[in-house]
């Protein structure tokens, strides 16, 4: 018996952008590289436990937002996972955690990005926690939702 | 990395121990790739492979007992090379829900607890939460083009309703904003609950089952109770 429905971040902001009830202004980051992380509870465990991983959804809403962006390598179901999952932020093994976030910022640096656009709140806070470690102090770290909202035009 | 080699009482063995587990660790060929994609492969000298082994063997008090199903980010890197497709990060999980609940490390169960007793993992009073994001709202409407903002509590009917991640009534209220800014611009009717509105679920990470369906059934009991369409869960 289904009371009430479901939306995902993904669908509802492409929703509103295919709608045309937001309108977004892709100038607003020109002189920005930006690059994007697939969190493994969109992307690969989505794909394992429902039968849909979060791949092209983020990319497209991307491609609406600015023209500037690369993928890292790897990417979608092969991306290197950011450190800060599985409750990581919060266990206190915290050497342990910033160590293996290593990959990733080794791929952030190749892509030679200043911005790293992400839809989780776990990664969020997980490369800005270890960024300045690794020398990335000036990467910014977006969300998904937050790189909508600084393009909307009112 | 040095590893020692630890003799293994043979009594501890018991490969019925895990049997009613279906995650095909039984499968497992060895081979060792989970082990190479791992990013916490070596921390203790341990590797997922050496941990499914482990688990198939039925070495329970070995298992529980080991900080690395604790530092595995659950990041199913594993399971996605595995050509036996043995299901290791929810192997990893259901080991973390074996271990007593006041040895589960840093604040994860205290959190969870927390949000049992109180509805959310801070232990935030409901008056407190209203009047932070009152505060946010007020910010917004000073910006240009979000004259007059207020954000709608509690509104019944509603087309959305959002959950919200703790950290962002906490540390991170700029962080608020963003998402009222999208719903302002594209005329949503939209709510958030003073009531369950905590959107992380920690059971997830401590192995608590029990717990999860319990802060999952408030949110949809929350979703009945305002009588709202649609649920959007960011978290």
């Amino acid at each position: 018996m289904k009371k009430f429905g479901a939306v995902t971040v993904f669908d509802l902001l492409i929703k509103y952008i295919k709608e045309g009830t937001i309108k977004l202004d892709k100038s607003r980051f020109d002189n920005v590289l930006a690059t994007y992380h697939d969190p493994c509870n969109y992307g690969r465990k989505a794909e394992t436990l429902f039968g849909h991983g979060y791949f092209d959804e983020p990319r497209w809403i991307l491609d609406q937002c600015m023209d500037n962006w690369i993928d890292l390598y790897p990417t979608k179901k092969d991306q290197f996972c950011c450190g800060g999952g599985g409750g990581t932020l919060t266990t206190g093994y915290n050497t342990e955690r910033i160590l293996y976030g290593r990959k990733k910022m080794d791929q952030i640096k190749a892509t030679r990005a200043t911005m790293l656009v992400v839809p989780c709140h776990s990664c969020h806070g997980q490369m800005n926690n270890i960024k300045k470690e690794y020398g990335m102090e000036d990467l910014e770290v977006k969300y998904l939702w937050e790189l909508v909202a600084d393009c909307l035009i009112l | 990395m040095e590893q020692t080699c630890e003799i293994i009482d043979m009594d501890q063995l018991d490969h019925g121990r895990f049997g009613s587990w279906s995650f095909s660790q039984d499968f497992c060929v060895t081979c060792g790739l989970c082990s190479s994609s791992c990013p916490a492969s070596g921390i203790d000298g341990f590797d997922p492979r050496k941990f499914v082994r482990m688990v198939s063997l039925g070495l329970e008090d070995k298992v529980v007992e080991a900080r690395w199903p604790w530092i595995c980010t659950m990041c199913a890197k594993c399971e996605h090379v595995c050509p036996m497709e043995i299901d290791i990060p929810a192997m990893v999980r259901s080991v973390r829900g074996l271990r007593e609940r006041e040895k589960v490390p840093g604040v994860l169960h205290k959190g969870l607890a927390a949000a049992l007793e109180t509805g959310n993992n801070l232990s935030l009073p409901k008056e407190d939460f209203v009047f932070i994001l009152e505060d946010v709202a007020e910010e917004i409407a000073e910006e240009p083009g979000f004259e007059g903002f207020t954000v709608p509590i509690d509104k019944e009917g509603a087309n959305i309703l959002t959950t919200i991640h703790n950290k962002l009534v906490n540390t991170h209220t700029e962080d608020l904003k963003h998402w009222w800014k999208i719903f302002h611009a594209a005329k949503e009717d939209w709510t958030v609950p003073s009531d369950n509105w905590e959107g992380t679920n920690w059971g997830l990470f401590t192995g608590d089952d029990e717990a999860m369906k319990i802060m999952a059934g408030r949110v949809a009991e929350q979703m009945e109770k305002l009588k709202v369409k649609n649920l959007l869960w960011p978290e």
